[in-house]
C-alpha cells in the first residue's frame, strides 16, 4: 500500500502542463467567449452585457453575410485546387529522374517567401494599367487569340481591374493563395509518396495494372490517405486564416467582396475597437474550425487506413 | 503445362554486372530454386523473369513465345513477394480479388461506383473463385480482415492466395519465408511443397537459405557472382558439387576443407593421409580436399589413416552432436557429426582421432574446379557409403 501523500505525486507531474494549457489556450477562449456577450472596447471601462446581440448581428447583417460568402468562396476554391495541384506536382516531381530537386525548390519558393513581400509583387503585376498581367493580355488583342471571347471583350471594354474589381478580387486572392500554398502541399505529398513501398507497385504490376491511372487508383491514392487527411486539414486551416494578402492588397474591398473572417476580426476588434463583436466573430470562426476538425477526425477513423 | 526458357540474360546496374549471361531452361511443372548468397543476382533474375526488370541482353521464352518485351502485367505469371506486398487498405478478399478484377473485368466493370453494379454477375463468379482458393489455403475466416490484422504466417497465405486465384503459368517466389519465425518457416516449407504437388504448376523460388532449396526443390540452381554455378537436383548438388563454392555454400554445417597434394601419378594425400583413388589427368600441385561433417568418423590411434586432434567445442543437437576439432597442430579446424551418445564422453580439450569415410572426399583444384577420380574404382565407392 502506498501512503496517501505519495499517491498525489502524479498531479505534480502533470500540473505544469495543465496550468500552461489553461492559461494559454483555455482561458483566452473563455475570455473571448465572455467578451462576445458584451459591447466591450479597449479603454472603455463600462462594458455592458448585451447577451447574444453580437451573434444575431453576425447572422443577420449583410456585412457579415458578405464575410461568410467571401470566406467560403476563398476556402472552397483554394483548398481543393491547392490540394489537387500539390498532389499533381508531387507525382510529377517524383516521376522525373533528373532535376527533381530543382522543381521541388521552385514550387516550394512561394511557401518560404514572406507573403507580404510577395503581395507587393502581385500588386504590381496585377496593376490595371502598368501591371504585367494586363499588358501581356493586351498583346493578345488583334491576334487570333481573340477567338477567346473573354479576351475579345477585354480588348474592347478594357481588362479587369483584378484586385479593384468586385467580380474578380476574391478569385484573384484565391489564385495568389493557391500559388503560395500548393508547394507546401506538394512537399507533404512527396514525403507521403516516399513512404509507399515499391513492392506494392510491383505487386500491382504483377496483378495486371497496365496504366498509370490504375496503379494510382489501386496503390498511390489509398496509400496517400493519411497524407491527404493531413494536407486537407492544414489547407483548410490555412485558408480560413487568410489575412496577410487581404490586408496588403484589398483591405476587404471592393464593396466587401474580400471581407474574409480573419480580416473582419482584425477590422472590428483592432481597427474599430469593437472588441465584443470581434470576439463573437472569433468564436464563430473557432466553431467552424472545430467542426471541420471533427469531420476530419471522423473521416480518419472511418475510412483512412494507417499501415 | 508451361515451359520457360532463358537465354543469355545479362543485366548491369551502373558499373556492377549483376547477371553475366544466364541460360536456364525451366521444365513444365517443376519446383526450381535459385539459391545463392545475397548479392548473387538471384532476385534480379527472378524480377527479370517476372517482367519487373528489363534485361540488357538475352531473351525469355514462355511456351516458345518470346515474352522479353512484354510488361509484367501481360505475362501470365504471379509473384509472391518477401514483404508480401498486400494492399493494406483492402480486405483479404479484396486483395485476392484484385488480380481477377484487373484481368477479367472490362473497363466498365472497374469503374469506381458503377462498376460493381454493372458487373454483379461476373464479380460473383470471381468471388466464388476467391473462396475456393481461400478454402484450399484455409484462410476463409480471414477474408473480411485487413492485412494489418493478420500475423506473418497468415499474410504469407494471403499473398499465396492472391497469386493462386489467377491460375498463372508459373509462380515466382522471392524469399517468401524469410520474414517468418523459424518454426513456421519449416512448417511452410512442407506446405509449399504440398501446394506445388497439388497445383502441378511451375514454381520458381528464390532463397538464400540452402536448407529451403534442398528440402523443397526438384532442381536447384546455385548462383554466385551473377552466374549459375550448378543446376541439378538437390541430392546431386550436395553429393557431387562441381565447384568449391557450391560445395561450401550447400550443406550445414559447411563442408570441411583441408589442404592436400597431388603427385605426378595422380595420387592425392592430405595431412599425410593418402586417398585410395587416383585423379585422372590432373596436374601435380596443391588441391583442396572437401569432407562433409558426416564423412568424418571417430577412429582409434592404431588405424593408419587416423589423424589426431583435439575437441574445441561440442554442439549438441539432440540426436547428433557436431564436434569441432582442431586437427594436428591446430591449424585445421573441422567439424564432424557424431552420435550424441558417443559424443557424451568427449568434453572440449579431449584428444581424439579422426578418419574419413571411404570414397567420400571431394577434390577441388586451386581455382575451385572439381577434380574427378579416375574410373578405376567401383561405382559404389563413388557414392559416400555411410550417408
Amino acid at each position: 500500500m502506498r501512503a496517501p501523500n505519495q499517491s498525489r505525486a502524479h498531479l505534480w507531474f502533470i500540473a505544469p502542463a495543465l496550468v500552461l494549457m489553461f492559461l494559454v489556450l483555455i482561458l483566452p477562449i473563455l475570455i473571448a467567449g465572455y467578451m462576445s456577450l458584451t459591447n466591450f472596447s479597449l479603454g472603455n471601462d463600462g462594458a455592458d452585457f448585451v447577451g447574444l446581440k453580437n451573434y444575431t448581428d453576425i447572422f443577420t447583417k449583410s456585412t457579415y453575410e458578405k464575410m461568410f460568402g467571401a470566406t467560403l468562396r476563398y476556402v472552397g476554391v483554394t483548398v481543393p485546387v491547392s490540394v489537387a495541384l500539390g498532389l499533381g506536382a508531387a507525382l510529377l516531381v517524383n516521376s522525373v529522374t533528373r532535376f527533381s530537386n530543382v522543381y521541388r525548390t521552385i514550387y516550394f519558393l512561394p511557401v518560404m517567401a514572406a507573403l507580404i513581400a510577395m503581395a507587393i509583387v502581385w500588386e504590381f503585376a496585377l496593376h490595371p494599367q502598368i501591371g504585367i498581367v494586363n499588358t501581356t493580355l493586351e498583346r493578345g488583342c488583334g491576334t487570333w487569340l481573340e477567338v477567346w471571347g473573354w479576351l475579345a471583350r477585354g480588348c474592347a471594354d478594357g481588362f479587369p481591374l483584378w484586385l479593384g474589381d468586385r467580380d474578380y478580387a476574391i478569385w484573384t486572392l484565391c489564385f495568389i493563395g493557391i500559388w503560395q500554398g500548393f508547394g507546401f502541399n506538394m512537399v507533404l505529398y512527396l514525403a507521403g509518396l516516399t513512404g509507399i513501398p515499391r513492392d506494392l507497385y510491383h505487386a500491382a504490376e504483377m496483378d495486371g495494372t497496365k496504366s498509370g491511372w490504375e496503379k494510382f487508383r489501386l496503390v498511390t491514392w489509398p496509400m496517400l490517405g493519411p497524407t491527404t487527411v493531413f494536407v486537407v486539414t492544414i489547407s483548410f486551416i490555412r485558408s480560413f486564416q487568410v489575412f496577410d494578402t487581404v490586408e496588403a492588397l484589398t483591405r476587404g474591398g471592393p464593396s466587401k467582396s474580400t471581407y474574409v473572417m480573419m480580416y473582419a476580426i482584425f477590422e472590428k476588434a483592432v481597427k474599430q475597437n469593437l472588441m465584443g463583436i470581434g470576439a463573437a466573430i472569433t468564436i464563430v470562426f473557432l466553431a467552424f474550425v472545430m467542426v471541420l476538425t471533427l469531420i476530419q477526425r471522423w473521416l480518419v477513423e472511418r475510412r483512412v487506413h494507417y499501415v | 503445362m508451361h515451359e520457360l526458357n532463358l537465354q543469355g540474360l545479362t543485366k548491369r546496374f551502373g558499373e556492377t554486372e549483376v547477371l553475366k549471361g544466364i541460360d536456364l531452361g525451366i521444365r513444365p511443372g517443376e519446383f526450381l530454386t535459385l539459391v545463392g548468397p545475397s548479392g548473387c543476382g538471384k532476385s534480379t533474375l527472378l524480377r527479370i523473369i517476372a517482367g519487373l526488370e528489363i534485361p540488357d541482353t538475352g531473351r525469355i521464352h514462355l511456351d516458345g513465345r518470346d515474352v522479353t518485351d512484354l510488361r509484367a502485367a501481360e505475362r501470365d505469371l504471379a509473384m509472391v513477394f518477401q514483404s508480401y506486398a498486400l494492399y493494406p487498405h483492402l480486405t483479404v478478399a479484396e486483395n485476392m480479388l484484385t488480380p481477377l478484377k484487373l484481368r477479367n473485368l472490362g473497363w466498365t466493370g472497374r469503374l469506381p461506383v458503377l462498376g460493381p453494379i454493372l458487373s454483379r454477375g461476373e464479380r460473383a463468379a470471381l468471388m466464388a473463385r476467391v473462396r475456393d482458393v481461400a478454402e484450399v489455403l484455409k484462410i476463409t475466416p480471414l477474408l473480411g480482415r485487413k492485412p494489418g490484422q493478420l500475423s506473418g504466417g497468415q499474410r504469407q497465405r494471403v499473398a499465396l492466395g492472391r497469386a493462386m486465384v489467377r491460375e498463372p503459368a508459373a509462380f515466382l517466389m522471392d524469399e517468401p519465408l524469410s520474414n517468418l519465425d523459424a518454426a513456421l518457416r519449416v512448417h511452410m516449407r512442407a506446405e509449399l511443397s504440398g501446394l506445388h504437388r497439388q497445383l502441378g504448376r511451375t514454381f520458381i523460388y528464390v532463397t538464400h537459405d540452402q536448407a529451403e532449396a534442398l528440402t523443397m526443390s526438384d532442381r536447384m540452381a546455385v548462383m554466385m557472382g551473377g552466374e549459375i554455378l550448378q543446376l541439378d537436383t538437390p541430392a546431386t548438388i550436395y553429393d557431387d558439387p562441381n565447384d568449391l563454392r557450391v560445395a561450401q555454400f550447400v550443406g550445414s554445417p559447411a563442408i570441411n576443407l583441408l589442404p592436400g597434394e597431388v603427385d605426378d601419378q595422380g595420387r592425392v594425400s592430405y595431412c599425410g593421409v593418402p586417398l585410395e583413388r587416383r585423379l585422372s589427368g590432373a596436374a601435380q600441385g596443391p588441391v583442396s580436399i572437401g569432407l562433409r561433417p558426416e564423412h568424418l568418423h571417430l577412429a582409434t590411434p592404431e588405424q593408419a589413416d587416423a589423424l589426431n586432434g583435439r575437441v574445441t567445442f561440442a554442439e549438441n543437437l539432440g540426436a547428433d552432436t557436431y564436434l569441432h576439432v582442431a586437427l594436428g597442430d591446430g591449424a585445421h579446424p573441422v567439424q564432424l557429426r557424431v552420435d550424441s551418445h558417443i559424443a557424451a564422453g568427449l568434453a572440449p580439450g579431449a584428444e581424439i582421432h579422426v578418419r574419413h569415410g571411404r570414397g567420400a572426399a571431394l577434390i577441388f583444384d586451386g581455382a575451385g574446379k572439381r577434380l574427378r577420380f579416375a574410373e578405376t574404382t567401383t561405382p559404389a565407392a563413388q557414392r559416400p557409403e555411410m550417408v
